[in-house]
């Protein structure tokens, strides 16, 4: 047994690193190809008064001349030992570009993704147990209402009611200044953007954990479940909800980055300094280092993601395991 | 013996965008306790129905236009959810057509069993659920081992087994059994009937058995009632409706059976299709496909004549006006 455990460790291990390497080249060649001017990420303004030789110089310095495979190849054996190169904008370590922001992220994405992810089956079950009942009704138009306001719009509407009307809430950036390490402040900041994050993505889970439930509520093992006395909550919750966490649990691992750094609208409104906005700027100037490391990042949380979506999956529906439900015991 | 199960002129109906469809109209039957009634009847002549609307099991768009159903000597026609849920499992419960789908996917089918065992005693030690949980398995002739397995794991025999455990783990004292076998192999069909009739003896559950095969009636049933759209027309023991069958459908139905068949001859099918629930005709509904229609089988509906104690049926051919017809079907089922 443990033995068989070891062995799926180190194949899924096997897996990951596998992915890791194709996902890296294939941001890595997409990077190259794309629009955009490394030279206007490391010079910023002043890239487009350079003299052609200067511009020479710099590419010659930067090593942009060198064929596609030869750059690949350097950045991967750096990579291997751990240099994940150095940021042409901000003339730093990659990882401590990243460092620097990725708390705020985690705490504005970790905690919207958090809130996602434990409301929806909330809000889910109470739709599904109250079907076409007045609470149902009311959560399905409030949700579908929420998740089609435009992020931007509801964050400058919540700006504007809290911010300039009520002066109960700053408006932007992680915290205030000079006080990074004060946790009132980040939270009163963090208040706005999550609301935003959040009620922008819930609607979407929470919505498909009802019609699921609502599938399954009409499937005949209900009626059984019904039969034998059960109440319709007592089934829902024992019968039909674990039938429906398993795909819930492997699209929330697909969308941990979504959420997680999909935030760029946010970010940009609020001028919450996350990793949304980073990634933007990485891909947009070609700023190759920075966005070949925040790629990896947010690839590398899908896939570990996944692979504990489908560890807890297995343990939750045993057809999921892969060879392991086949076996028919004979006929009886 | 008192009357277990009563049901009396029920009639349900589903409103649907066509209309209303009149699935049960005007039915009623009793349970003793201990005895083994089989419904028998078409597809789609309101069989099922019948059964899901005493365990009030339909969905929302069905509902009892009339009459009234009291088990266990009370009232139950218009009970809320809250008190019907206290008598499923215990006064009465179900065993249904697909042991295929009939378990849940995701949980050990011994857990399954056990949830069965502890819904109306929550109470209960672990081990003394346990314990009845394979005692369980063992009357319906599965070993305890099985208890861990989940329902994929199992054969749609094995599965039936699980399902009647289930069924009968509060110990109930009606058991409604709707085709149990039909989505069952032949031979495993047979074992599992012989499980019904097993179960019964030993438990002295009531039985009520849905089929629209009449040989897996004859097996298990001790009294027989025959539907056809959504009305009973005759109702007697297995022996009256097998040797002595009065009503035109009846005679049909076991003229149709390969048992009754004479050598050389084609199998004798009932010509036409049933008619639409959606708009029941007037009258006898059989009417139109039976040979022995008299004028006023298109007008009027057939009362229930008693031909014995026991035995009823509901065709103007047992009016004393009637002309005398002999039934075809000579020397009965067996014969």
């Amino acid at each position: 047994m443990s033995r068989n455990l070891v062995w799926y460790c180190l194949k899924k291990l096997l897996l990951f690193f596998l992915s890791m390497l194709l996902l890296s080249l294939a941001v890595f060649c997409a990077a190259h190809f794309a629009p955009g001017d490394p030279l206007v990420s490391y010079y910023g303004e002043r890239a487009e008064k350079l003299t052609p030789e200067e511009r020479a110089q710099a590419e010659e310095r930067l090593g942009l001349y060198d064929p596609l495979h030869t750059q690949y190849l350097r950045w991967l054996s750096n990579a291997l030992r751990g240099d994940f190169g150095m940021s042409y904008k901000y003339k730093t370590g990659v990882l401590e570009v990243i460092g620097k922001r990725l708390n705020n992220t985690l705490l504005l994405g970790g905690t919207g993704f958090l809130l996602i992810f434990l409301l929806s089956p909330v809000l889910g079950i109470l739709c599904a147990r109250f079907e076409d009942k007045p609470l149902d009704r009311l959560l399905c138009w409030a949700g579908s209402l929420s998740s089609c306001i435009p992020e931007f719009w509801l964050s400058l509407t919540l700006i504007l009611v809290f911010s300039v009307w009520l002066r109960l809430l700053p408006s932007s950036g992680a915290y205030a200044v000079g006080k990074a390490g004060d946790w009132e402040s980040r939270l009163t900041h963090l208040i706005l953007p999550l609301a935003v994050v959040v009620l922008s993505h819930l609607w979407y889970y929470a919505y498909m954990i009802r019609n699921q439930l609502l599938e399954e509520v009409r499937a005949n093992y209900v009626l059984l479940a019904k039969t034998k006395g059960l109440s319709r909550r007592q089934i829902l919750l024992r019968h039909c909800l674990r039938n429906v966490l398993p795909p819930y649990f492997s699209m929330m691992a697909v969308a941990v980055p979504h959420i997680l750094g999909g935030t760029y609208v946010v970010e940009t409104v609020f001028s919450y300094p996350g990793l949304g906005a980073l990634s933007y700027e990485s891909a947009r100037n070609q700023d190759t280092h920075l966005l070949m490391a925040l790629c990896l990042l947010s690839g590398g949380a899908v896939m570990l993601c996944s692979m504990l979506a489908q560890a807890v999956n297995e343990r939750v529906d045993p057809r999921t395991r892969s060879g392991g439900g086949m076996e028919v015991e004979r006929r009886g | 013996m008192a009357e277990l199960l009563e049901v009396k002129n029920l009639s349900v109906s589903f409103q649907t965008p066509q209309g209303e469809i009149e699935a049960v109209r005007d039915v009623s039957f009793s349970v003793k306790a201990g005895e083994a009634l089989a419904i028998v009847g078409e597809s789609g002549c309101g069989k099922s129905v019948l059964c899901k609307s005493i365990l009030k099991l339909l969905p929302p768009s069905a509902q009892i236009k009339s009459g009234t159903i009291s088990a266990g000597g009370a009232d139950i026609t218009a009970i809320p959810e809250r008190e019907m849920r206290k008598l499923r499992g215990r006064l009465f419960s179900m065993v249904f057509q697909d042991p295929m789908t009939a378990l849940n996917p995701t949980i050990p089918a011994g857990r399954q069993i056990a949830e069965a065992v502890c819904v109306h005693r929550p109470r209960m030690p672990k081990a003394e659920v346990r314990r009845r949980a394979d005692a369980l398995l063992e009357l319906v002739g599965l070993e305890p081992e099985k208890a861990r397995l989940y329902p994929h794991q199992l054969s749609g025999g094995m599965r039936q087994r699980c399902v009647m455990a289930i069924a009968l783990a509060a110990e109930p004292q009606i058991l409604f059994a709707d085709e149990p076998t039909t989505a069952l192999d032949v031979t495993v069909q047979a074992q599992i009937l012989d499980l019904l009739r097993e179960i019964q003896r030993i438990l002295g559950t009531a039985t009520v058995l849905v089929s629209h095969d009449l040989g897996v009636v004859a097996r298990v049933a001790d009294r027989v009632a025959v539907m056809y759209a959504g009305k009973i027309v005759e109702i007697g023991t297995a022996e009256e409706i097998f040797y002595d069958p009065r009503h035109p459908y009846t005679w049909g139905l076991l003229l149709a059976l390969p048992a009754c068949a004479r050598e050389g001859e084609p199998l004798r099918a009932i010509p036409g299709a049933p008619p639409s629930l959606l708009h029941p005709p007037k009258g006898d509904a059989f009417a139109p496909r039976s040979r022995y229609a008299l004028a006023i089988d298109y007008e009027e509906t057939p009362p229930m004549f008693q031909i014995t104690e026991t035995h009823f049926a509901a065709t103007w051919l047992l009016d004393r006006r009637a002309p005398s017809v002999e039934s075809p079907v000579k020397g009965g089922f067996y014969g």
